[in-house]
């Protein structure tokens, strides 16, 4: 079984990945307008205040979620979620830095054994370095019962 | 009504519920734009079954959007300074699905509220959930 603790004192807070880009127009309308949005601010890319809504930020942080040391637990890592937060608006064709790092790990039990939680966070900036956003990917795993 | 100020906020108030479009017409576009769109899990039923899964998906993320969506269609001015999405089962392409959104917590002197988020399919089950925090002018 995994000692968490020992996984957290390892890998928590060290940056693992740094990410250049920049958002394509196209892209983020098409994201904004195909999940219903109709703010002008997310829907136009000619609007003095455009930018990226929350679900385009959560998919740059699509890259590698792990350090690459980081030991396999075992079972088939799942999606568990995502979690978006806005510090100043994204903009689209900036260029923007995403920085990641392991930002929690936990564990929950139940009948069926020991999930194990994930959470690699990407601190996104602009090019003057101000941090505008903030992206937690959330990965679950079921560890597989020791044999 | 549409929210305009915190003053407009009730604690307790249900947002109007919203129905997304989770045709394949959206999802295919949606995963094309975050680059997801390989494999065909989000944008072909058939090769989806192929991989295993029930029919193809309704990107996890496209579901935040779906939430922050509903909560602009309430509030136009409303600012969705975090939302965090919790995927507790797929919600499936071509499939209803409503969204609910009840206010949990009201600061009038921040502007800021926080809402409880769900996303149910046509049997009342929850594929989604979540929270988010929101700011609101003062009027």
């Amino acid at each position: 079984m995994v000692d968490i603790e020992e996984l957290k004192a390892e890998f928590l807070n060290l940056e693992f990945d740094t990410k250049e880009f920049s958002l394509d127009a196209d892209k983020v309308v098409t994201v904004a307008k195909m999940s219903g949005e109709t703010l002008p601010e997310f829907t136009d890319p000619n609007h003095p205040d455009f930018q990226a809504p929350p679900a385009y930020i959560a998919s740059l942080a699509a890259g590698r979620h792990l350090p690459i040391k980081f030991p396999k637990l075992g079972g088939i890592p799942m999606d568990g979620g995502k979690a978006v937060t806005t510090i100043h608006p994204v903009r689209v064709g900036e260029p923007l830095t995403g920085r990641t790092h392991l930002h929690d790990i936990y564990h929950k039990t139940g009948r069926s054994g020991r999930m194990i939680f994930v959470v690699s966070r990407m601190q996104i900036f602009d090019a003057s370095g101000t941090h505008v956003a903030t992206s937690d990917s959330r990965m679950v795993v079921r560890e597989k019962p020791a044999t | 009504m549409s929210i305009e100020t915190i003053a407009d906020v009730e604690f307790g108030a249900e947002l109007e519920p919203f129905q997304p479009d989770t045709s394949l017409a959206a999802t295919g576009p949606f995963a094309d734009a975050v680059g997801w769109g390989d494999g065909g899990r989000f944008k072909d039923h058939e090769r989806a079954r192929k991989e295993g899964l029930p029919g193809a998906l309704v990107p996890g993320i496209m579901a935040m959007g779906f939430l922050t969506s509903m909560i602009h269609r309430w509030s136009p001015v409303a600012k969705v300074e975090y939302i965090d999405t919790v995927f507790r089962a797929p919600v499936l392409a071509d499939q209803p699905c409503t969204i609910t959104a009840v206010v949990t917590d009201v600061s009038a002197e921040d502007g800021l509220i926080q809402l409880d988020l769900t996303v149910k399919n046509a049997a009342d089950e929850t594929r989604v959930f979540g929270t988010a925090n929101v700011r609101l002018p003062l009027g």
